[in-house]
């Protein structure tokens, strides 16, 4: 996962509010292309993805936060950010984003 | 917060979302749609969103709203189609029935 480091950095806990951004909500869109479907397809691409989803489920237990917290941590990516991130990677950089901003991380 | 709907009646969606979290996707804003399940109260998600406790968030109504795919994509429906989603009780406003 140290590909993701610096790479998409999120701002911080404490930075000026951004603006939310509704690139998440491209349901219907059809400039995008189909959705390709792939046979087969396992639940994981790779093994980080599978610490990722372990860990979300975990911090979830623990209530650090809430799956709609975590829901909006990923909408509140940056267009680029979103538009560029796997699956996983969007929920690594929420995680990421929530223990920032709660302070459980510095 | 009191069940303002039930099975069978018309609803509209609001028009437009307001800033923040919330589980009414933009396609379906604005649109008619019928009352296909009621579920009972549960906390509202936009509210969730922002940190606010299990506890003190508002609790509404939620229901299965039931579009026709030409009520949401018009022209590029594909016939026949309908999409269902579950939505809570400020989404929605009711929609007369004669017109």
């Amino acid at each position: 996962m140290v590909f993701l480091y610096g790479r998409w950095r999120f701002a911080r806990a404490g930075a000026s509010l951004p603006i939310v951004p509704t690139t998440h909500d491209v349901g219907g869109a059809s400039e995008f292309g189909p959705i390709a479907r792939e046979a087969g397809e396992p639940p994981f691409h790779q093994e980080w993805e599978a610490r990722v989803f372990a860990l979300n489920r975990r911090l979830l237990q623990l209530g650090l936060y809430n799956l709609d917290e975590f829901r909006f941590a990923i909408e509140r990516m940056p267009a680029d950010a979103y538009l560029t991130s796997s699956y996983y990677e969007k929920w690594f950089l929420a995680i990421e984003r929530l223990l920032a901003e709660k302070g459980v991380v510095p | 917060m009191t069940q303002r709907f039930h099975t069978g009646d018309a609803v509209r969606t609001r028009a437009a979302n307001p800033e923040g979290h919330t589980r009414l996707p933009r396609y379906l804003c604005g649109r008619k749609g019928t009352i296909e399940a009621v579920h009972g109260v549960y906390p509202l998600p936009d509210e969730r969103a922002r940190g606010i406790a299990l506890t003190s968030c508002t609790k509404e109504a939620l229901y299965t709203v039931v579009f026709d795919g030409r009520e949401v994509w018009r022209e590029r429906s594909s016939e026949p189609l309908s999409i269902s989603a579950d939505l809570w009780d400020c989404y929605l406003e009711p929609e007369r029935a004669a017109k």
